[in-house]
């Protein structure tokens, strides 16, 4: 469904922050790239949505620009619409009609668990609600492929279990690809069939590729009951110590 | 606990008459010389006169065209020369040192030139108001828009807008509320602009009044046409405010 090949990128024009980074994703997948700061993961899934461009390498789909969706990691709800009007803008700069957007959105904030909610402005929702809005936005437009960029870390750990778990199920039934970038370790075990490792930058480069035989459909507590979990966690913790220690032998 | 915050406004009424009551008994007792301090029953009576007679209304007129059609013109060329600043580099480039200029010095200085260029008629009023509002709206709206949130130009962008979009969706809600801000400001300055303008140079006007007021040593007049222009900057800026509240129903 994805494949990057070779991709370089940077920052400026000179030194670039990830280098010759290649990978595969197929339909249905959920992969998660993890790494120390720097690393380049963010520039990689700006690349892909076509938001930065490459210095050197080639990134191929078969999806669309419009068949990707992209969560970002501050929830940048327009102030002055509703959250129903926030979740139909999508629909509506597609060319639906206003109606037909509308009830699509009541349609995907019930989902989210946010009947009632589609009148409030976005300063009148608490930081959960909104992170689910802008969810219901993106996943509106029924996306093949989606992009997430740490799109929870600003939430407390219960509502961050929560609105994960309801992603999951989403992403599980819709039958969705993702490719997610995180500092969670246990976030990226929990959710992915397949983590990428990413070197410290500048220069990074993807060093290992684990695959994580938990089976679906999941739930993200009891996922990190599952016997392959700790022997996983233990390996992503002991090569990410090693690339943050080369990261500092670096500095 | 004793205080009902319903009662704050019967209150603060209650001191206001004590203190016109307290006022009205030293000017009629002789503590104060009317000449300079005319009783509030003589500033009363001076502004039954004014609308008694009629007298008032050619000159509110007055004020309030030359006001409003500042207030209107710097607003529309303020916005749009904000808007080609912020937009074209060479635009601001050619304008930016000048509205730094014209922003740096009272603008009110500019009174008497007006009037040598634009007459002692409404003319002169107009370009003093439209001046104080449109340099206060051009670097409102300069400004605004450089300052722009980008996460919010970026999610309409991954959203799939275009140009269109991302002007009706960001920045012109944006602006409109950066607008809206500064707008009781603006009503102030328009009001400055047209009494000052007349001040200098009218045949008519409620400036052109307080001058005359100043020049026959009639203290009642002046302070009824405070009163005046006081009043209907109040009404205006509660007619701004609502406009800003139904406008802005997303600040909360």
């Amino acid at each position: 469904m994805l494949r990057v090949q070779g991709l370089s990128l940077a920052y400026d024009e000179t030194t670039p922050v990830l280098e010759e980074a290649s990978l595969a994703i197929d339909a249905g997948r959920f992969v998660s790239l993890v790494g120390p700061s720097g690393s380049g993961k963010s520039s990689l899934l700006r690349a892909v949505m076509g938001l930065q461009q490459p210095m050197a390498g080639r990134i191929d789909s078969d999806v669309g620009a419009r068949e990707i969706g992209m969560l970002f990691q501050d929830d940048a709800l327009l102030p002055w619409r509703s959250a129903a009007d926030n979740v139909a803008l999508g629909l509506r700069l597609r060319g639906d009609s206003r109606r037909h957007a509308l009830a699509q959105a009541a349609e995907w904030l019930a989902r989210l668990g946010l009947t009632g909610l589609g009148d409030r402005y976005p300063r009148a929702l608490s930081g959960g609600q909104r992170k689910r809005v802008a969810l219901a936005q993106v996943l509106a437009l029924k996306p093949r492929l989606l992009l997430m960029d740490e799109p929870f870390a600003s939430l407390d750990a219960i509502t961050r279990a929560r609105v994960t778990q309801d992603l999951l199920a989403l992403v599980e039934s819709e039958h969705m690809t993702v490719l997610l970038v995180t500092h969670d370790l246990e976030e990226a075990l929990a959710l992915s069939d397949v983590i990428y490792l990413l070197s410290h930058g500048p220069r990074a480069r993807i060093s290992e590729r684990y695959d994580v035989p938990i089976p679906r459909p999941r739930d993200v507590v009891a996922a990190r009951t599952h016997p392959a979990f700790a022997p996983l966690l233990a390996a992503l913790w002991r090569d990410l110590s090693r690339e943050v220690a080369g990261d500092a032998a670096a500095a | 606990m004793s205080r009902a915050p319903g009662r704050v406004w019967l209150r603060q009424l209650a001191s206001l008459v004590a203190f016109l009551a307290l006022w009205e008994g030293a000017s009629r007792g002789g503590l104060l010389n009317p000449l300079y301090i005319p009783a509030p029953s003589a500033v009363a009576a001076a502004l039954v006169e004014l609308f008694g007679s009629g007298a008032i209304w050619p000159h509110l007129a007055a004020t309030f065209s030359a006001a409003i059609g500042g207030l209107v013109l710097g607003l529309v060329v303020g916005t749009v020369l904000g808007i080609l600043a912020a937009l074209l580099p060479f635009v601001a480039e050619l304008i930016e040192p000048f509205m730094i200029l014209l922003n740096a010095v009272p603008r009110v200085v500019l009174a008497p030139l007006f009037v040598i260029w634009f007459g002692i008629d409404l003319g002169s009023k107009i370009a003093l108001a439209f001046i104080l509002v449109a340099v206060l709206i051009f670097f409102t709206v300069f400004t605004g828009i450089r300052q722009v949130d980008r996460r919010l130009v970026e999610r309409v962008v991954t959203l799939g807008g275009g140009r269109g979009a991302l002007l009706r969706e960001v920045y012109l809600p944006s602006l409109v509320a950066w607008i809206l801000g500064q707008l009781k400001v603006a009503v102030g300055f328009a009001f400055t602009g047209a009494v000052v303008g007349e001040f200098v140079a009218a045949s008519r006007g409620l400036g052109y009044l307080l001058s005359f007021a100043q020049s026959t040593y009639n203290a009642a007049l002046m302070l009824a046409l405070v009163l005046l222009i006081v009043a209907f900057v109040l009404l205006i800026f509660a007619l701004a405010g609502r406009l800003e509240r139904r406008l802005l129903r997303w600040r909360g």
